[in-house]
């Protein structure tokens, strides 16, 4: 299959691409704005809107008070009220909505609205809601062997505490939404949703009607990464309220402020970890627990612990394993998903202990890694009794610490650190395995409709919505391949609940896996039907050696029996013929992941339908006196299967592995002690510049190991990549290391920033 | 020719547009050019991302003309610049790029570049990016990677990784800058150099509003004494703020950034005189030799959207505890020239700053340049900045240091400026106090950078912790011990 462009890369660089805010609405349209709590946790005891209302050109004061529907936003749990009533949990929360003709008489009005408050005490940490036995939801867990007893035993012990930082979506385009009001009490919604259909839901929800009445669609979003999966469903409920209040077109967008304090983030975990191993490095048990901060009220939390969970052990078969899993309820904006969903947090521990193991035994982490894979034919089930098929880390580990030079250049980083006193150098090889498909499994579906029109073009709706992450491009590329015409003759239509119903998120890496198959199945019938029609003109005039059904291929915008080449007709005849022979020229298509399912109680299933796996070698050059570094080169090798895009999927590597080490360095989150975000703009926090990607960055795929049972043998890419990110983190720690002759464990935490790495080294230095 | 006071002229694109502020609805002097772009339905392509300068989404492109009548392209974040400020030039948005020809879309080597490179993802940034390009295509022919990515630090993406942009700006840059702008250019220029021959001071009046931008300083001075309250805007990258996050109406505006005469850099046998209303990107280039400290402070402040803006004036006349400039003009031991209609004045840089923000400047003057001594023959002068991310980031702890040695490697002289450790720029007296007189070697200035470590009360914030700020604070003096080693 031929690699396209972008599909929308030409709008883009012109300018011409339209996003939320860019859609030309009428003059009627309205602004809308959000006024929200300023204390993390107090009761209301007052909301007085009257002066606001007589502010020139502001057009509706909307409370709880108004909302004709559900005062609900919890996509799963209805613990979140779309409005505040009597208390406010977080700082952030959304009590009035205001719609005026510009955010002049927005601000004015909220300048004008009194609300009385009764401060209540906050829970702002995950220590404090441990100690407050605040528990979100009750605990989890997995567990094989017996991880308690063989710990016990262990020759070898490490017992520690990881602090694992959150990290903010900052996509480019803020939360934004239009709401249009309709004819009887109807609404269309332009949404950057990442969940067309929940955001849909929530809508009738609030306003009291139902999925038919409302229509959403999203076009393309301006990043999402999880950030609006459930996010996006808030300020279109806000949005429409305010349209339904005044029958006027409503648009919100967020100011950046307003977005990076209102909405949640990447959930920020505590994890405590005991591990036991031999001299050797042989890890023989592990006991995890891992503490979440879910924020205020339930959201994806629940879900995103579970993925925690699941990826605790990474890429290492541990024989006794315990995983708790604990979700802490305070008074912060409720966190969501971000690429990963958790995956990355329970990874951090895990390649903590290799660390740490390795530095232990004086053996570096490689060896150690290798030592505890997954295994070919043996050790390969995970502690959720998963089994591992088709295991990539030999393979990639081979070829990437071939090509990297790991062991020569580890040898001569060793000589530099010697030599040098305020520069250090780190390096280190982290692996992802990562699991494909929703751990709620019944998510596992797709739907497409496919529409050929008469002049032989095609229409292809499908549930997933574009994000920048290239679905759009890469479903054209599957209905053009299936269909065997130009794509030049195709158009992905934008994401419409009123073209394909009850989607599931365009989340877990899964857009492609399913909804590529879902087109394809939408073709699959139509090509039946069209080839029952040419089957037919083909051998109207002959009485033997007939054409078959099964041979009649579509290719180069051909439709030919693949056993008498000679009869053939273009696909735009074929279509004209079928539309006059009355036969249907559209048709949905439809598919679930097979075979995967998850018991929650017992903690054992088959979740995921396949893994991804990838590796990365990062070095780093710490400078010990200012705690700054930089990364000199990083190696990747990554398994997609059978790429359907080589370009796009390396867009997806490496943008995913510097979103990730972001998390991993400049990104960092930090409240004041009334639970304020003091980093709420790009101003203080630093998501990663131009400057900060590797002097040197070499990414491959792994060619010629195709994926079995997906969409043309392919593998998800979406989020895999985000954890190749530990090779620089743990790079940083082995350079701060060295500068206690990696004798002494260093103090480390994420993300490593210069202030963590400072301290670090400082400390180091008064150990030895 | 008619003579412009009360509208603003420029050109969009190809097009002269004057804006009169009396009858306008939609905007008043102090909309941004982001906002006025973003109110025509086919100007969307520039987007808002932060409002602040941080993230280059909504980058544009100005075309000024230059002492020898050439245009010079700058990319600038539309964001912080108010639309007066666009009076006499001309003004590039991304809908501009592409050609028609023939009715089909022929796109600029640096569209067609992020094309062929997947340059985009979600695309949001992408506008942005495509103007940092242009003017980097306009400037550089094969560009080192350096300036590459000098060119990008201020355009921020969140999908992409960067990688493929830099890979486009290499493919795209080859052309020394020709495309169809090269054939417009003659024609654009005449007109700028019409707007401005015509045009004295603009006064720009509405109901709730004056916004005055003189063209001559004398003129500027005598609004500042007729308008005591009035706020002077140079560069606006820092006033801009209050109309953009704080959503201040400023009531009067002296905007000086259209006076040439504040523009200036001359090298003079004892000193450097730099006029404040100098642009740091133009002062980053000018004091590359002559004041490296200065050049390599400049390398690490803002982004190139911004420094085009920001101005040195500006710079000083924010006084904040963390302006970069600063520590340096210290370490330089410069001198601020203010002036008001009837009085000059020379301070030193030591007596100007005040308190947190506040400056020994009165309400009828303005701050017209500094002198900078050039440095004796042998002082060691160098400038360090410690932020959380390298680039584009306001500094955790800066530093800049003169040192003179005699021949016993004694010091004869020393100064420690610091920025992000106090309420305002400070120097380490009682560590240079320390040092003064005493030979300069590893056990000395260890003692020193204790000194360093307690005589300092930082604060904790949103950047950084206080532990932090002291332990950066004490390293940088070994750092620089360090550097003057291989001096
Ligand atoms: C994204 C971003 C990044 C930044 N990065 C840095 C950085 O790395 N380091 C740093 O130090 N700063 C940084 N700044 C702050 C700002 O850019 C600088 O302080 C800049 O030098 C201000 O210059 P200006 O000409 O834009 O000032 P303006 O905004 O025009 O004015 C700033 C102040 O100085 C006064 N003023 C200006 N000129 C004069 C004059 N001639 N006489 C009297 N008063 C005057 C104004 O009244 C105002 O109070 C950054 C700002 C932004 C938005
Ligand atoms: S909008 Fe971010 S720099 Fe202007
Ligand atoms: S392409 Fe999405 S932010 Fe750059």
């Amino acid at each position: 299959m031929k690699d396209l462009q972008h599909d929308s890369a030409k709008l883009h660089v012109t300018g011409e691409a339209i996003y939320v805010n860019d859609i030309e609405s009428n003059q009627q349209t309205l602004i809308g704005k959000i006024l929200y709590s300023k204390h993390a946790h107090a009761r209301i005891k007052k909301i007085d809107i009257s002066q606001a209302l007589l502010i020139n050109k502001v057009h509706a004061i909307v409370t709880y008070k108004d909302i004709p529907g559900k005062n609900n936003m919890g996509p799963i749990v209805y613990d979140e009220p779309c409005l505040a009533e009597d208390e406010v949990n977080f700082i952030g929360q959304a009590i009035v909505l205001i719609a005026a003709e510009n955010e002049y008489a927005c601000i004015e009005a909220e300048k004008a609205i009194k609300i009385e408050y009764e401060q209540l005490e906050a829970i702002l940490d995950i220590e404090t809601a441990i100690k407050k036995n605040n528990l979100l939801a009750p605990p989890r867990k997995i567990e094989r062997g017996n991880p308690d007893g063989v710990l016990s035993n262990c020759e070898y012990k490490i017992k520690d505490t990881l602090h694992i930082g959150g990290q903010e979506h900052w996509y480019l385009e803020t939360q934004s939404c239009l709401c249009i009001p309709g004819e009887n009490g109807e609404m269309q919604v332009y949404s950057s949703t990442q969940n067309p259909t929940e955001t849909q839901i929530l809508v009738a929800d609030v306003l009291g009607l139902e999925s038919k009445d409302v229509i959403v669609e999203s076009k393309r979003l301006g990043g999402g990464f999880g950030g609006k999966e459930t996010q996006g469903n808030h300020v279109a409920c806000w949005a429409a309220l305010l349209a339904q209040k005044t029958k006027r077109p409503v648009k919100i967008h967020l100011s950046r402020d307003d977005d990076q304090k209102i909405t949640g983030k990447r959930h920020r975990f505590i994890i405590n970890y005991e591990a036991g191993f031999n001299k050797e490095g042989q890890i023989e048990a592990i006991i995890f627990e891992q503490n979440s901060d879910a924020g205020a009220a339930t959201d994806l939390s629940m879900a995103i612990l579970e993925r925690a969970m699941l990826h605790a052990e990474n890429s290492y078969f541990i024989p006794n394993i315990k995983i708790i899993g604990k979700a802490w309820k305070t008074n912060l904006p409720s966190n969501t998903a971000f690429r990963g969903f958790g995956g990355p947090q329970g990874m951090a521990a895990m390649e903590t202990i290799i660390d740490r193991i390795a530095r232990q035994l004086k053996k570096d982490p490689l060896e150690i890694r290798y030592k505890n894979f997954y295994k070919i034919s043996t050790n390969n089930i995970t502690p959720y009794d998963q089994l591992i098929e088709n295991n990539r880390l030999f393979i990639l580990h081979d070829k990437l610490s071939e090509s990297s030079d790991y062991w020569s250049r580890r040898k001569a980083i060793h000589e530099f650190n010697t030599k040098n006193k305020i520069l250090k150098k780190g390096i280190a090889l982290t692996p992802v395995k990562f699991g494909i498909s929703f751990t709620t499994s019944f998510l596992n579906q797709a739907g497409a409709l496919v529409l050929i029109y008469k002049d032989g073009t095609v229409l292809v709706n499908h549930g997933g919505t574009e994000m920048g992450q290239g679905l759009y491009t890469k479903i054209l590329q599957i209905a053009s391949a299936e269909l065997g015409i130009n794509p030049k003759n195709i158009k992905i239509a934008p994401t419409n609940t009123s073209k394909v119903p009850n989607t599931s998120p365009t989340a877990a890496s899964s857009g492609t896996d399913l909804n590529g198959m879902a087109v394809k199945n939408a073709i699959d019938i139509l090509k039946s039907r069209i080839s029952e029609v040419v089957t037919v003109e083909f051998n109207k005039d002959f009485k033997y050696d007939l054409t078959k059904i099964e041979n009649i291929e579509f290719e180069n915008d051909m439709v030919f029996d693949n056993f008498h080449k000679d009869r053939s007709m273009t696909f735009k005849e074929v279509v004209s013929m079928a539309y006059l022979k009355q036969v249907s020229l559209s048709s949905t298509g439809f598919y679930k992941t097979p075979a995967v399912n998850f018991d929650r109680e017992k903690g054992t299933g088959k979740p995921f339908h396949y893994f991804s796996y990838g590796m990365a070698v990062s070095e780093v050059l710490v400078d010990s006196l200012t705690g700054s570094h930089k990364i000199i080169r990083t190696d990747i090798l990554h398994d997609c299967g059978d790429s359907l895009n080589t370009e796009i999927d390396k867009g997806q590597i490496i943008g995913g592995f510097i979103q990730g080490v972001g998390w991993c360095t400049t990104e960092e989150l930090k409240y004041d002690k009334d639970g304020n975000l003091l980093n709420h703009s790009p101003d203080t926090y630093k998501i990663p510049s131009v400057q900060d990607i590797p002097d040197d960055l070499r990414v491959e795929l792994l060619k010629d190991f195709p994926n079995e049972n997906t969409i043309r043998k392919s593998k998800a890419i979406g989020e895999p990549p985000f954890m190749l990110c530990f090779s620089v983190w743990l790079a940083i720690k082995d350079a701060i290391s060295s500068i206690g002759l990696h004798q002494i464990e260093p103090e480390f935490s994420l993300p490593a920033t210069n202030e963590t790495i400072l301290l670090s080294i400082e400390n180091l230095k008064n150990k030895y | 020719m008619k003579k412009y006071k009360n509208a603003v002229a420029f050109i969009l694109n190809d097009k002269l547009v004057e804006v009169n502020f009396n009858d306008s609805r939609s905007h008043t002097p102090t909309t941004t050019v982001l906002n006025y772009l973003r109110n025509f339905p086919f100007h969307r392509g520039v987007k808002e991302g932060c409002a602040e300068g941080d993230c280059g989404a909504c980058t544009v492109v100005i075309g000024q003309v230059n002492e020898e009548n050439k245009i010079i392209y700058q990319a600038v974040d539309s964001c912080l610049m108010f639309l007066p400020m666009l009076h006499g030039k001309q003004l590039i948005t991304v809908e501009h790029l592409a050609r028609i020809e023939d009715n089909k879309i022929i796109l600029h080597p640096v569209q067609q570049s992020l094309v062929d490179k997947y340059g985009s993802q979600c695309g949001y940034c992408t506008p942005g990016f495509v103007m940092s390009l242009f003017a980097l295509y306009k400037n550089y022919n094969n560009p080192s990677k350096e300036i590459i990515l000098d060119a990008l630090t201020g355009n921020l993406c969140r999908c992409t990784g960067y990688q493929p942009i830099i890979e486009a700006a290499e493919l795209a840059c080859v052309n020394n800058g020709t495309d169809h702008f090269t054939d417009s250019e003659e024609n654009i220029t005449n007109i700028l150099l019409q707007i401005k021959k015509s045009t004295k001071t603009l006064s720009l009046k509405t109901k709730k509003q004056t916004y005055y931008r003189p063209a001559k300083f004398k003129k500027a001075k005598l609004l500042r004494s007729l308008h005591p309250e009035a706020i002077i805007t140079s560069g606006a990258t820092d006033i801009a703020l209050k109309v953009t996050k704080k959503h201040e109406l400023l009531k009067e505006i002296i905007d000086i950034s259209g006076i040439e005469d504040l523009k200036y850099y001359e090298e003079r046998p004892n000193t450097i005189n730099v006029g404040a209303g100098l642009s740091l990107e133009k002062l980053k280039t000018l004091s590359e030799k002559a004041l490296p400290a200065l050049h390599h402070m400049l390398t690490v402040f803002g982004s190139k959207q911004i420094r085009s803006l920001a101005t040195l004036g500006g710079n000083i006349g924010s006084a904040s505890p963390i302006g970069d400039t600063l520590p340096v003009l210290i370490a330089y031991n410069a001198s601020v020239v203010i002036e008001s209609i009837d009085n000059k004045r020379i301070v030193n840089i030591n007596d100007f700053i005040k308190a947190y923000r506040k400056t020994d400047i009165h309400t009828d003057e303005i701050i017209t340049g500094v002198i900078i001594p050039k440095p004796k023959e042998g002082t060691i002068v160098r400038s360090y900045k410690i932020s959380k991310r390298k680039d584009l980031d306001i500094s955790t702890v800066s530093a800049c240091y003169a040192l003179k040695l005699n021949n016993e490697n004694i010091v004869q002289s020393i100064i420690l400026a610091y920025g992000g450790v106090a309420a305002t720029t400070k120097r380490a007296l009682e560590a240079e106090n320390f040092i003064i007189g005493k030979l300069w070697n590893q056990e000395i200035v260890e003692e020193a950078s204790q000194i360093i470590f307690r005589e300092f009360a930082p604060l904790s914030d949103a950047r950084a912790g206080e532990e932090m700020r002291r332990i950066a604070a004490r390293n940088l003096l070994v750092k620089f011990y360090s550097d003057s080693l291989t001096f």
